[in-house]
């Protein structure tokens, strides 16, 4: 028992536990892109990230409304006429807006993710690879983190770092590290252990090019699991900021500040509550069934 | 000169946070009613029920109801006896004495006298009190019980606005013994104990606080035998507990949802007069847009911005235009003029000032005035239409904007913004306390003029108004000093809000006061 | 055993102290001088020189980190710069709120969750099992703030507009109350639970000894019980501690949602009035909370399965 039951709440998110280290490696990733094309929900994510990057490129281009200029005499229009979700307390295409504000929210995700990646995977790889006080000082790290409970480690960070672009993607970030960390080293574990490996230490090879060559490719199956679901909480964490005011900044569109900024319109525009909402949702959803898509296609084993 | 400082001081401390005087438990109408219970839900979690902590009218307004202070204010703005019942001042003009009113008990059953009224203003200029905001009464050097019923206030210097100083919640006297009755503290009172028509009961921070009838009040008692002051900060959420019958009466519903409150028939829309102002203000020393310091250019963008249409449909009518720099509601305001929406002047004056197309930078705060955030999108958008190129409007925690803007140098604001959303509502409701905003001697960062607007012509009007003792001499001066203000425009000035409240048609006798305080005391059962 | 709960006991100290740290690095973090920028625009000198000396500011960094833990270590978490309780005073007031709304998710998760994973690892791919599933993916993906919101306006208007009998009330005041906040706060820890039990249903199911016992002929629901579900419960406590943790934070946007006095709002209060010794207590506390559940789930865990140990 390596990992105590505490581990991986990232990973948890995705709902079977931590995803398997070690498991197929890129040999067989031709077997595997059959079974993702298989696999029924991980085509419906794909579609719907499409969708959305479809739509954050596009309908810029279709729309041909100014994104942040105001028109009060078309402010909370239904949805319909020129407006297909109608316009905003401003009368400001809602359409439009959420779809500029995509750009900000998957860029978030994407950043705050590459931190994660940046710094989780060499920590997780020297963890698991050199063992002993390294993996002890790593592993306390990767605990210290995780025992911040949800949206919290970031809400911290930001309350002290200050709302913005900038310091919500750092914040998002760092908590985005310990899954990596964990899923690197159980790979790195049960690598280091390989003939071949074995064999190059024997020989002197040095450390960082068995980790850069053998043990960090190994890891890509359940790291590209884990990166996907973890986008998908990334962008909850930080759309939550957005709504609690300590996010993306207005008049950035951004979704989760413009549920929070459209609160008060519950009881006489639900348009303005609904979409924003159904946006960030969707892309929750589109990236964790592709999560599960891939885990299965990758690891054929897990259900 | 002393007087006019620690007058400005008495606004400058105050206005910002929204903060304006006490006591005013008058009954309005004879109504006598029983009714159980009164629930009223506001979006405010005041701090501590510290009479000497507080800065927010909301919870100044729930420890009115506990605490009474010598003196108060009535709906004219005129100071009125409460619990003194004159007072004299000495031909020096350096001390006060206040006869007071006898026979009257402390909710905790002692007696109120003059050796009470010494012991909580004492403790208001203590040190040792946890936050207190002596403000201008930091003018007291003593405070002398002279015998039971007379209590004698020494003055560092002479400060004619006194007795109306004395009206704030803050002076509220409070039972020498309850500091000492855990929770209180004589360091921090908890649980307020006054002469007040109610008497603090239960509360539970974040939630709500409860007061129950105090049956031997020496006014007029009120009608409800308990009311309660529920905490919710989410506007929809008050809105569905009064459209529920589970809150009475609530403040600041969603503003958009005023024109539905107003035709629902089991509700009453109360549109409380307030004397606050909002306005856009502008760096009149801006270095990062020099164009900002010419005349021209700002009364171009008082042009560029409809204001009629923002209180129509961003306002949802919480708000009536200005017809001078200041509210109607203040004595010795008069009407000087009005910039109505012309985008085409505005263009026209920008292109002639060489400002056309200038890029500017907004910001305002979320959620501390009625729809501000909303507002100040809607002034950004009319001044993209005007050709300006507008940065923002960004937006920060309220300590934050004051620190960062509103108190900063010129300079330091300069680097963040060119433009900020501000709402200012004088202490006590006369003319002298808007010119603060006008007044270069209390240019930020000494005072809290953050426009740091400077008219010599205009200063020596102010401090001619201030010292005139006659009224009606006193209001020329403000109104010339007012008319001058309005040409050199360092504001856009926006409208005078409202402060909107909601009550279901089971109970009357709701009163707004326009100091931002609403008045619950004498509701009564419909 | 012994040996592993101490040791697991021993192992929970470093996190203890790192996350002391990391919530003590936080007012350092802060831009400028952190006593000025606490105690806010309208302070005096003394106002600054009190938090300056409250938060040991005016000492060098080790001694400052080091009297930090030792009134940690008292319980002594400061006081609110904002209403000058102590913060302990500030928490201990509005726990009870959150605890109620914790403890009834996690009531709701784990019988909605567990009820639904079992069904759905009984009928593998039926159009159950699919039904439950995206159920569940869907319980993860949904912001909880956004679902606070849609059930207000579901309940509060639609339901009110069909007269279907009174409205939610908002506040923990009455029963009525919770329903919304409960009902929000818990459909992410379903739709976790539900994932994970159903994982680890199909998981033991497919094994030796369950398959054996069919094959015996013993009765589906003696196997499905006495054999599946005890093996299968060790993931399920897993997923219950873990959702705990999703709990927790998600109550600092559902109590913002529902004007709910618990501690999550308090947090989101005091990073807005900068009342930071308020933010540090509040962090602290759930985090030491999650610490100590999953340490009880680790202990649990042990005591469900003796086949675990420490090493």
């Amino acid at each position: 028992m390596t990992t105590p039951p505490s581990a991986d709440i990232t990973a948890g998110l995705a709902g079977t536990g931590s995803v398997d280290a070690g498991a197929a490696g890129l040999t067989s990733s031709g077997r595997a892109w059959q079974r993702l094309r298989g696999h029924r929900s991980a085509r419906f994510g794909v579609a719907v990230l499409l969708l959305y990057v479809i739509a954050t490129i596009v309908l810029p281009l279709v729309i041909h409304y100014d994104p942040n200029r105001n028109n009060l005499s078309q402010a909370f229009l239904p949805p319909e006429g020129g407006h297909l979700l109608g316009t905003d307390e401003l009368g400001r295409d809602e359409l439009l807006r959420l779809a500029l504000a995509a750009r900000f929210t998957l860029f978030v995700g994407v950043a705050a993710v590459a931190i994660g990646l940046a710094v989780g995977l060499p920590l997780g790889a020297a963890s698991g690879y050199f063992g002993g006080w390294i993996d002890l000082l790593i592993q306390r790290l990767t605990d210290i983190l995780l025992a911040f409970p949800g949206i919290l480690l970031a809400l911290a960070l930001v309350a002290a770092l200050g709302p913005g672009l900038k310091n919500v993607i750092i914040s998002v970030g760092i908590t985005s590290i310990p899954g990596f960390i964990r899923l690197t080293r159980a790979s790195a574990l049960s690598i280091r252990e390989l003939p071949y490996v074995e064999a190059g230490r024997a020989l002197g090879v040095a450390s960082w090019k068995i980790v850069l060559r053998h043990i960090i490719p190994n890891s890509l199956a359940p790291v590209i699991v884990q990166a996907t679901l973890q986008l998908g909480f990334a962008i909850l964490v930080a759309a939550g900021l957005g709504f609690l005011g300590l996010g993306v900044q207005p008049p950035t569109p951004e979704w989760g500040s413009m549920l929070g900024l459209s609160r008060n319109y519950i009881f006489s525009d639900q348009a303005l509550v609904t979409f924003p909402g159904l946006a960030i949702f969707g892309a929750v959803l589109a990236f964790n069934l592709l999560g599960d898509g891939l885990r299965d296609a990758l690891d054929p084993r897990m259900k | 000169m002393g007087n006019r400082v620690f007058a400005l001081l008495l606004a400058a401390g105050l206005a910002i946070v929204g903060c304006g005087t006490g006591g005013g438990n008058a009954p309005t109408g004879s109504t006598s009613k029983h009714g159980d219970k009164l629930t009223v839900a506001i979006g405010i979690d005041p701090d501590n029920l510290d009479p000497a902590a507080q800065t927010t009218t909301t919870a100044q307004q729930i420890v009115d109801m506990m605490a009474e202070a010598l003196v108060s204010i009535d709906s004219k703005g005129n100071t009125i006896p409460l619990l003194a019942t004159s007072w004299t001042n000495s031909p020096d003009g350096l001390s006060y004495t206040f006869t007071l009113r006898t026979g009257i008990k402390f909710t905790d059953g002692t007696a109120f006298d003059a050796k009470a009224v010494k012991f909580s203003l004492d403790r208001l200029l203590s040190p040792e009190t946890f936050k207190a905001q002596k403000g201008v009464l930091n003018v007291i050097s003593q405070v002398d019980a002279v015998d039971d019923t007379h209590a004698k206030f020494t003055l560092k210097s002479q400060f004619p606005a006194f007795v109306a100083a004395m009206t704030q919640t803050v002076a509220a006297i409070v039972s020498p013994a309850s500091v000492n009755v855990p929770p209180n503290t004589p360091k921090q009172i908890q649980q307020p104990i006054g002469t007040g028509p109610y008497k603090f009961s239960e509360r539970q921070a974040g939630d709500h606080i409860t007061m129950v009838k105090n049956s031997d009040y020496w006014g007029t008692k009120p009608n409800y035998d308990t009311q309660i002051y529920k905490i919710v900060p989410e506007a929809t959420s008050r809105e569905t507990l009064v459209k529920s019958g589970q809150a009475d009466v609530i403040m600041l519903p969603p503003a958009n949802d005023l024109p539905a409150l107003r035709n629902d028939p089991n509700l009453r829309v109360i549109m409380s007069q307030s004397d606050r102002t909002i306005q856009m203000v502008i760096n009149t020393v801006d270095q990062v847009v020099p164009n900002l310091q010419k005349k021209e250019v700002r009364q171009a963008l008082n042009y560029a911005v409809d204001k009629d249409a923002i209180i129509k449909n961003v306002m949802f009518g919480a708000a009536v235009p200005l017809e001078g720099p200041m509210s109607k509601t203040l004595a010795g305001s008069c009407p000087t003029g009005s910039y109505g929406y012309d985008v085409n002047k505005a263009k026209q004056m920008l292109q002639a000032n060489g400002a056309a197309g200038m890029k500017v930078r907004l910001i305002s705060p979320t959620g501390r005035y009625v729809q501000d955030f909303p507002v100040a999108q809607a002034v950004a958008g009319y001044l993209r239409e005007a050709g300006l190129v507008v940065e923002g409007p960004a937006t920060s925690d309220w300590p934050s904007y004051v620190s960062g803007i509103v108190l900063a140098t010129p300079e330091k604001q300069a680097q963040k913004t060119d433009l900020h959303l501000l709402g200012w509502a004088p202490a006590y409701l006369d003319a002298s306390q808007q010119f603060e905003q006008f007044y270069s001697l209390r240019a930020a960062p000494k005072g809290q003029e953050s426009s740091y607007y400077k008219n010599p012509q205009v200063d020596a009007l102010i401090e001619k108004g201030n010292s005139d003792p006659v009224a009606s001499t006193r209001n020329k001066t403000y109104c010339d000093a007012a008319k001058i203000v309005w040409d050199d425009a360092p504001w856009i000035f926006l409208y005078n809000q409202k402060l909107p409240l909601v009550t279901t048609s089971k109970v009357t006798g709701i009163t707004g006061v326009p100091n931002e305080k609403f008045n619950t005391v004498y509701a009564a059962p419909a | 055993m012994l040996t592993y709960v101490a040791g697991r006991l021993l192992l929970a100290v470093p996190t203890l102290l790192g996350v002391a740290t990391i919530v003590f690095m936080l007012v350092r973090l802060l831009p400028g001088d952190p006593a000025a920028v606490m105690a806010g625009p309208q302070a005096t000198d003394a106002d600054i020189e009190v938090l300056r000396h409250q938060f040991n500011l005016d000492q060098p960094p080790l001694q400052q980190y080091g009297g930090f833990l030792l009134r940690l270590l008292e319980g002594n978490l400061g006081i609110s710069t904002r209403s000058g309780h102590t913060v302990a005073e500030e928490i201990l007031t509005r726990a009870p709120y959150t605890i109620q709304l914790a403890v009834l998710a996690t009531l709701l998760a784990t019988v909605i969750g567990v009820t639904l994973g079992i069904l759905a690892a009984t009928r593998p791919n039926t159009k159950l099992d699919v039904a439950i599933s995206a159920t569940s993916v869907f319980g993860i993906s949904m912001p909880v703030y956004w679902l606070g919101l849609m059930l207000i306006v579901i309940f509060s208007i639609k339901l009110h507009e069909l007269h279907l009998g009174g409205l939610p009330a908002a506040g923990a005041s009455d029963w009525s109350g919770f329903v919304l906040p409960t009902t929000t706060l818990a459909l992410f820890s379903i739709g976790l639970v539900a994932r994970m039990t159903r994982g680890s249903m199909l998981e033991v199911l497919g094994l030796d000894y369950v398959r054996t016992a069919r094959a015996k002929g013993a009765n589906r629901r003696t196997v499905l019980l006495k054999h599946a579900l005890r093996n299968a419960m060790l993931p399920v406590v897993t997923a219950v501690s873990l959702q705990f943790g999703a709990l927790l934070g998600g109550a600092v946007l559902t109590e913002t949602v529902f004007s709910w006095p618990g501690i999550g709002r308090l947090l989101v209060d005091s990073i807005f009035s900068r009342d930071y010794p308020v933010v540090q207590g509040v962090v602290l506390v759930l985090s030491v909370t999650f610490i100590a559940v999953n340490l009880l789930t680790d202990l649990l865990y042990a005591y469900i399965d003796p086949r675990i140990r420490y090493d």
